[in-house]
Formats: structure tokens, C-alpha cells, sequence
């Protein structure tokens, strides 16, 4: 179930037949898809089958080989990172990228003062940043150096970075790997509430249980291209998503 | 025409002695990724050495060889040891600074006790020449070429024959994992640095043999020439640096010819900029592995 | 699906402040107190205090501090582009010959006044820092500094070359004796002054930089490329204009030096020795602050004149020594190296060895 590529381009984010090639390996090959406002699509995949990758294409820190990628109908493709988040995209890095020799309150004022609706001064992106550290909850951490927070609130700091751009379009990039349970949900109900504030949201997630609870719709990556879309149950029925999780044998087992 | 043959002829063959020149700089900068700002200066040792075992003893340069190799080995191990690995770990420009306070110590100290005046290593058979058709080839400069080229072929071979070369290049490719094995990285990167300053400071006798040195502009030239060919080659290639050294050696051969004064100095920094900003990680070889590009 | 958004902190946050320029001044003043101004008040009072020495002091201390304040001037510069951003430059002096023979050269070919004179050098310096900043802040680490160096070494060849314009080899003179001069010469106590105010003008720049919201992305440029591009900060503008400005400085320091100098030689200028002491001075002070490159221009420029002063021929070969010990045992700088120390009580010089030992 491959959506169409005609969705009307009012969509927050439209992907159009992207490809991204690494020397002979396709990483991503000919990917279609839209997000409308306010949804939360959820992106999961075997390990390789291209997430970051797309994420990489989308925020411009990658160049596609082919295809277009349109940000509220505006075409980004292959524009600078800098100038896709001044078009109100924001993003988490899989491998968190705090800035190691500023405070985590310093790294949550650099988006605040460089995003969109930039802060006028370094007083007041200060100010905006304890507001968000405090609804991510890393606020008693304000003056700590980023390498000593726990992985859970380094993500937390990740996700507060983003947040201080002003995005209207968010991608988080497994932004669970690693929780326990307490901290998954709390972290589920945070996406919740951004939703709920006008911010649109993709994520790319390994944790099943996370993926589902929080997400609209499902899309399902698996060497490079889409194997599936639709709502969580949907797609977590369908038998290949089943096959490419978890193996051909385990579907022929199962219809015995 | 024949100028042009002639200017090409002796740029191969000063080409040859360039590389040599070049390729323990490119190895320690592949492996451990520092810049030896000293580089010249210990060059420059290399042929002090050999000159006073001429003036003393009359000791032949090409024989003064190994005696020159053996202590700049020991100097460099030592050097590596107690300071550079020191500061390994630390930003990029902390160890420039450091082999370049090395540079001031040895170059002022070379000053002190032999004044700047240029020396050069005179022997009977280097200024004489044969003849190729129209193009005249210096004895000593091809005996010097020769000597580079079977060096290098000779570290080649050790590094990708020997147990010392393979523990070399596993440091150099991924020092956790080499300590891990149980290589002495510390020990390693020493020898390295230790290889490297002998081979510079046999490059620096070849130079004192063909021509003429001194304390103050010899090491500076050594060192940026040194530069420019790592680049070209790819940092830790060993035949990238002799092929780095014959494309310089020859670029300035003909350059010479071609353009007055002192233009000819600006080629090699137009070759380094021009290299760097198409391709840094080499313009003819690779470097030893792509993972390096961390710079 | 569109859901309407619900007011709450969140969507506060994100609508922003749209706080005018004149609310933000007002704002700035109210906050100011002794504690966050004290550092201005203790520079306002040093640069006082050295205007007024000048009077007291013999013509040789005259000679020495301006010295210091070149110094000064030229650290603070290389610390923008090298210690801020991260981008070590070796290719500084570049600025500095290219500054140096602009006055020169429109002082005695064109007989122009040097303060005409002048704003043409810093324009040719950060001209030249545009052109060959573009290309080479592409590059990281090792490769952009030997680059710089590079850049440095062929413009001072191709000064050299200019032999019809510049004088090549033989040097050139700036005209200082009556009516041939087009600036009458400011003598020592002028030159004082001209680069005391240049040293402060330098450390002006740096502080209000490193405040300000750009000093910041300069950090964020030097901690994480991809993680500063991510938040909207366009590295390439960032990454030039530093470089720009340590080349304003830089070349306003040559010019001034021109003049001071009268006559002189391509290698005079362009002593990439220059450089070298430009980027040691920081390092030893400590690169991640204003404070500390002052404290290394001043620390070591009275150190080299003490040394050629009473070792002769042994200055180079100490001041060879002092920086290789210095790297080993406090690569983070003095400055640091005290504050940090300070802060944790934690003075062994030993364990600081020991923080990039391999």
C-alpha cells in the first residue's frame, strides 16, 4: 500500500521519488510519501534500511541522488541544513550532537538564538531555554556540561535543542533507543503534547511499543524502499512487514 | 626543446631525492596524525652529522649513511617518547606548536655551535656528470635519487611484510584496537617518529651532498616541500610521496624555465592549495585508509 | 487531520518574543550591575592607566609596551578565528604583510596620507581573507592550517615579485621627511598611543564577539558542524566572517607597523614567525576566553625582550624550550589551567600532564 505521490502539496512535508546512492549501495531508492499538519508518522525499519538516511535527505545534511523533497509545498531539496531549519524543520540526531563545551542551558539558547523567530538577545535565549528545559523535565541540570547527563536526559537535551528553533516540523531519530518503560511513556506523552501545540511530527523508532502508541500513521522501511503504510494495526498485520522483521520461516511456521 | 628535456631530467631526478624527503613525514602524519614541524630541522641534523664525519674523518656521505640513520633514530624515539606522545591526545595545533618549538631548540642549537654560514659535502665524483644525448645527469643527484627510490621501496616492504610494519599500520588505523591486541602503542608511535627522523636525516645528508645547507632557510623549505608532497600523495602512502615528490620536482623544474625570479616558489603553495581544496586526500595516490578523514 | 493547536507553554514558546531592538537596549541597561560590568570598568581602567604611563616611562619601556600592545592586538585576532571557531589559521601574517605594503605602497608610490592609507589595508586584508577564506574553511584541522600557511608563503612571494610596485627584494620606504611625507611620522609616543588604542579596539571586538549571539555560533561551529547547520546557523557566513575580522585586525596592526617601521622587506612582513607567536601567545594563555590571550601577549612578548635582552644568542633556543614545556604541562592554556584549578582546588601540575597523554 504505497501512497500516491499526488497528495495536494499542502502537506507540511512531501517526499517525491528520493534516492540516495553511497558509491554501488542505494541507501534510499525512490521514496514517496506525505505528512500532513499535525499528524505523527511513525518510520521503523529493519536495521539498514535506510531511517537516518531519509532524515539526513529531508534536513539537507545529506544530498539526494534523485528526487525532490518539499517542505509546505517549497521545494528544499538539497539546500543547506541552516536554511531547511530556517523553513521551520527541526531535527535530533540519532547519536545525540550536544555542543560538549557550553552548559546544557547554553546548548538549548543556540537554537533559540539562531532559530526561527530568533531570540534578540543571548539574555532572553537563555531565558526561553530554561522554559524548555523545564518542560523536558532536565531543568535541575540547566548548568551541568552535556557529557555527564544520563542517556535518557541527553536525549531530553537533544529533543530541547530542536524544540528552541521553533520547528513547526519536527523529525526525532530514535529518540527511545535505550529507555526503560517509565521513561518511554513519559516520553510518548511529551510528543503527545507537542502535537497538540501545532508541531508535526516524524519519527524514525526502533522500539515497537513506543512506535505504536504514538503514531498516526506507520511507515515501514526496508532496503531502501517503502514495504508498507498505514495505520499501526495495519501495518503490523501485514505479512511482509511481519517477514522482514522476523523471517521468512517464522510466516510458514506460523501458518502451519 | 633540449632546455625543456634537461629541465625535465633534473626534475625527475631531484624529484626522486624530494620523495625521500617527503615520505617520514607523510608516514607520521598517517599514522599518528601529527605534523611534524621539525621535520627539516631534522633534517638538517641528519646533514650536520655527516658533514663533520666528512670534515673529521673524511668519511664518505653515502657511507656516513648509516651512522646518521642510527642516531636520528635513537633521537627521534627518545623525542616521540618523553614529549610528543604527551600531547597526542590533545587539539590539532597543540602538537604543531610543540614540533615547532622542538624546530627552534634544534635549529638555534645547530646555529650556536656551527654559525649559519651554508656547508655543503664535497666529494670527488658528485658534481660530475654523464651525458644522455643532449640532457647532462648529475651523478650525485641520480645516486641520491636512486637511494630515495630504494628506501622507500624498502619501507614499503617492511610495512606490509614485517610484524613491525603491520603493528605500525594497525595503530595507525585504529589505536584502540591495536592496544587491545597487545601492541605497545606508545612503543610504536616512538618507532615510527624514529623511522621518520632517520629518514629525514638521511634525506638531509643527500641534500648536503648535492648541494648546500644551513640552519635558517634549509629546514623551512624541507618542511613546506615535505608538506606539499603528503598531500599530493595521500598522507602514509609511501610511493604517493615519491610519486608526490617526482610531480613537484618536476613542476618546478619546468617552472623554473618557464617563469622568472622567485615565482617558481609560489608553484609549490599553489600546487598545495589547488591539491587541498580538490581533492585533500590526495591528488594521485590515496591515503593509507579513507577512515582517517577525520581532519 | 488539523487539529487546532492548544494555547499552552508550549505553543508561548514557539509563537517567540518579537521583542523590538529598542525593548532589548532597555532591557540590557536595566540589568546592568557592578558584577556583569565589572570586567568593562577594569578595562576602561587599564587602558586609563596606560595612557597615563606613557608619560612616566622611559623611552625604551615606551618601545617595550608597544610591542605588548601589537601583541595583544594580533592574539586577540588570531583567537577569534583560531580559538572561537576553531579554525586554527597559520597563514595570519598574510594579513599583516598584505596591510604592510598596502599603506606602503600608496604612502610612497601614490604619496596618499596614511589615514587614507589605512582603511584601504584592513579593505585589502579582509578582501583577501574573503577569496581565500571560501575555498579553504572547506577544510578542517591540519589541512586548513598548513593551507593558510600556504596562502601565506605565496602572497608573500607574489609581493616579492611585484618588483615594479612594491620594491620586491630591495623593500620599500614609506617617505617621512618633510614636505615628501604625506603624514607627518607620529614619532614613538604616537606610535604608543596608535596601538594602544588598536590593542584595546582588539580586545573591544573580541569581548562584545564572544557575548554576543554570533560568539556563540562561532562556539557552536567549532564543537559540532552538523549539530550548528542543524539549528539554523549558516557555518559558511559564521566561518568568514571570523576569519574577515581576525583579518581586519590583523592588517590594521601591519599598517600601523608599516609606518612605524618606515623601511622594509617582504620577509620582514610576512615572518611567519609572526604567526607562530600569534598562535603560541593564545595557547598559553588560553584560548577560550578574552582574558587569556592577554595575559599570553603580555606574558611572552615581555618574555622574548627579557631574553634577547640578557640571553643574546640563546633567546631563540629558550623561548624554543619555554613553549615545548609549556604545551607539555599546560596545553589548555595557563589562564584555564588556573581557573580550572581554582575552581576544583585541584593543583597538580603532573595530573595535567597526563590529560592527552596518549
Amino acid at each position: 500500500m504505497i501512497a500516491p505521490s499526488d497528495v495536494p502539496s499542502a502537506a507540511v512535508l512531501e517526499v517525491r521519488h528520493l534516492s540516495k546512492r553511497f558509491g554501488g549501495l542505494w541507501a534510499l531508492r525512490d521514496v514517496s510519501f506525505s505528512v500532513g499538519e499535525g499528524e505523527i508518522v511513525g518510520i521503523i525499519g529493519p536495521n539498514g534500511a535506510g531511517k537516518s538516511t531519509l532524515v539526513n535527505l529531508i534536513t539537507g545534511h545529506l544530498r539526494p541522488t534523485g528526487g525532490t523533497v518539499l517542505i509546505s509545498g517549497r521545494d528544499v531539496t538539497g539546500l543547506h541544513p541552516w536554511v531547511i531549519a530556517h523553513d521551520r524543520v527541526a531535527r535530533t540526531f540519532q547519536i545525540v550532537k550536544p555542543f560538549r563545551g557550553l552548559t546544557v542551558r547554553e546548548n538549548v539558547a543556540i537554537g533559540a538564538m539562531h532559530g526561527n523567530d530568533r531570540d534578540g538577545s543571548v539574555r532572553e535565549a537563555l531565558a526561553t531555554a530554561d522554559e524548555l528545559l523545564d518542560l523536558v523535565g532536565i531543568a535541575k541540570h540547566a548548568n551541568a556540561a552535556p557529557t555527564q547527563l544520563s542517556v535518557a536526559d541527553a536525549r531530553r537535551l537533544e529533543l530541547a535543542k530542536a524544540l528552541a528553533t521553533r520547528p513547526h516540523l519536527l523529525l526525532i531519530d530514535e529518540v527511545m533507543a535505550g529507555l526503560r518503560n517509565p521513561e518511554i511513556e513519559s516520553a510518548v506523552e511529551l510528543i503527545h503534547r507537542l502535537r497538540d501545540s501545532g508541531i508535526t511530527i516524524v519519527a524514525v523508532e526502533h522500539v515497537m511499543k513506543a512506535i505504536v502508541s504514538v503514531s498516526d500513521r506507520i511507515l515501514v522501511l526496508h532496503h531502501g524502499s517503502i514495504l508498507a503504510m498505514g495505520s499501526p494495526p495495519e501495518v503490523l498485520s501485514d505479512p511482509r512487514v511481519i517477514e522482514a522483521y522476523l523471517g521468512r520461516r517464522y510466516i510458514s511456521r506460523r501458518s502451519e | 626543446m633540449a632546455q625543456f628535456l634537461q629541465a625535465a631530467a633534473y626534475g625527475v631526478v631531484q624529484g626522486g631525492l624530494l620523495g625521500l624527503v617527503a615520505v617520514g613525514f607523510s608516514l607520521v602524519w598517517g599514522i599518528m596524525n601529527v605534523v611534524n614541524f621539525s621535520h627539516g630541522a631534522l633534517a638538517v641534523m641528519g646533514a650536520y652529522i655527516a658533514w663533520l664525519l666528512n670534515i673529521r674523518f673524511g668519511l664518505d656521505p653515502f657511507l656516513a649513511i648509516p651512522i646518521v640513520a642510527a642516531a636520528l633514530f635513537a633521537f627521534g624515539y627518545v623525542v616521540q617518547r618523553s614529549l610528543i606522545n604527551l600531547v597526542i591526545n590533545a587539539p590539532i595545533f597543540l602538537t604543531l606548536l610543540l614540533t615547532f618549538g622542538l624546530s627552534l631548540v634544534i635549529l638555534n642549537g645547530l646555529q650556536l655551535l656551527f654559525t649559519a654560514d651554508d656547508r655543503t659535502i664535497d666529494t670527488s665524483y658528485a658534481s660530475q656528470s654523464f651525458a644522455v644525448g643532449a640532457v647532462n645527469v648529475p651523478y650525485g643527484r641520480l645516486a641520491a635519487c636512486f637511494l630515495a627510490v630504494a628506501i622507500t621501496v624498502a619501507l614499503a616492504l617492511m610495512m606490509g611484510r614485517t610484524r613491525l610494519g603491520h603493528a605500525i599500520g594497525a595503530t595507525g588505523m585504529d589505536r584502540g584496537a591495536a592496544r587491545l591486541m597487545g601492541i605497545r602503542a606508545r612503543h610504536i608511535y616512538a618507532v615510527t617518529f624514529g623511522i621518520a627522523a632517520a629518514l629525514s636525516g638521511v634525506a638531509g645528508t643527500m641534500i648536503a651532498t648535492v648541494g648546500s645547507f644551513n640552519p635558517t632557510t634549509t629546514p623551512g623549505q624541507l618542511t613546506l616541500d615535505a608538506f606539499v608532497i603528503s598531500v599530493l600523495g595521500g598522507l602514509g602512502n609511501m610511493y604517493g610521496a615519491l610519486v608526490g615528490g617526482l610531480v613537484l620536482g618536476i613542476a618546478e623544474s619546468i617552472g623554473g624555465l618557464l617563469l622568472t625570479g622567485t615565482w617558481v616558489n609560489a608553484i609549490a603553495m599553489a600546487v598545495l592549495i589547488v591539491t587541498l581544496i580538490i581533492r585533500p586526500s590526495g591528488l594521485i595516490g590515496k591515503a593509507l585508509y579513507s577512515g582517517r578523514v577525520e581532519v | 487531520m488539523r487539529p487546532e493547536p492548544r494555547p499552552g507553554p508550549i505553543a508561548a514558546i514557539l509563537r517567540g518574543r518579537g521583542r523590538t531592538r529598542r525593548a532589548l537596549l532597555g532591557d540590557w541597561i536595566r540589568v546592568r550591575t557592578l558584577a556583569n560590568s565589572w570586567p568593562a570598568l577594569a578595562g576602561l581602567a587599564a587602558f586609563a592607566a596606560m595612557l597615563g604611563l606613557q608619560q612616566l616611562i622611559a623611552p625604551g619601556t615606551q618601545r617595550l609596551l608597544t610591542a605588548v600592545f601589537l601583541f595583544v592586538a594580533l592574539a586577540q585576532a588570531w583567537n577569534i578565528i583560531g580559538g572561537y571557531t576553531g579554525y586554527a589559521s597559520f597563514g595570519q601574517v598574510a594579513f599583516f604583510g598584505l596591510g604592510a605594503y598596502t599603506v606602503a605602497v600608496l604612502m610612497n608610490n601614490y604619496h596618499v596620507s596614511f589615514w587614507m592609507a589605512l582603511p584601504a589595508a584592513v579593505l585589502v586584508g579582509v578582501l583577501f581573507a574573503v577569496v581565500i577564506g571560501v575555498p579553504l574553511l572547506r577544510l578542517r584541522g591540519h589541512y586548513f592550517a598548513i593551507a593558510t600557511l600556504g596562502a601565506a608563503e605565496g602572497a608573500r612571494e607574489v609581493i616579492n615579485n611585484m618588483t615594479s610596485v612594491t620594491g620586491g627584494g630591495g623593500g620599500i620606504t614609506i617617505p617621512t621627511f618633510g614636505d615628501q611625507a604625506p603624514t607627518p611620522y607620529f614619532g614613538k609616543p604616537g606610535f604608543y598611543l596608535a596601538f594602544l588604542v588598536l590593542a584595546a579596539l582588539s580586545v573591544v571586538v573580541a569581548a562584545s564577539l564572544a557575548r554576543s549571539r554570533f560568539g556563540y555560533a562561532m562556539v557552536a561551529v567549532h564543537e559540532d558542524e552538523d549539530a550548528a547547520g542543524a539549528v539554523g546557523i549558516n557555518t559558511t557566513v559564521v566561518k568568514v566572517v571570523a576569519f574577515g575580522v581576525s583579518a581586519a585586525i590583523v592588517a590594521c596592526a601591519g599598517a600601523f607597523y608599516a609606518f612605524q617601521q618606515i623601511e622594509f622587506y617582504p620577509t620582514d612582513v610576512f615572518d611567519a614567525s609572526f604567526t607562530v607567536l600569534m598562535v603560541i601567545m593564545v595557547v598559553i594563555g588560553g584560548s577560550g576566553s578574552v582574558v587569556g590571550p592577554l595575559v599570553g601577549a603580555v606574558g611572552l612578548e615581555l618574555l622574548s625582550q627579557f631574553l634577547r635582552v640578557n640571553l643574546g644568542s640563546f633567546n631563540q633556543l629558550i623561548f624554543g624550550a619555554v613553549i615545548v614545556l609549556v604545551v607539555v604541562f599546560f596545553p589548555q592554556g595557563v589562564v584555564s589551567y588556573l581557573r580550572d584549578a581554582w575552581r576544583t582546588r585541584h593543583f597538580s601540575v603532573l595530573d595535567n600532564v597526563r590529560r592527552y597523554r596518549l
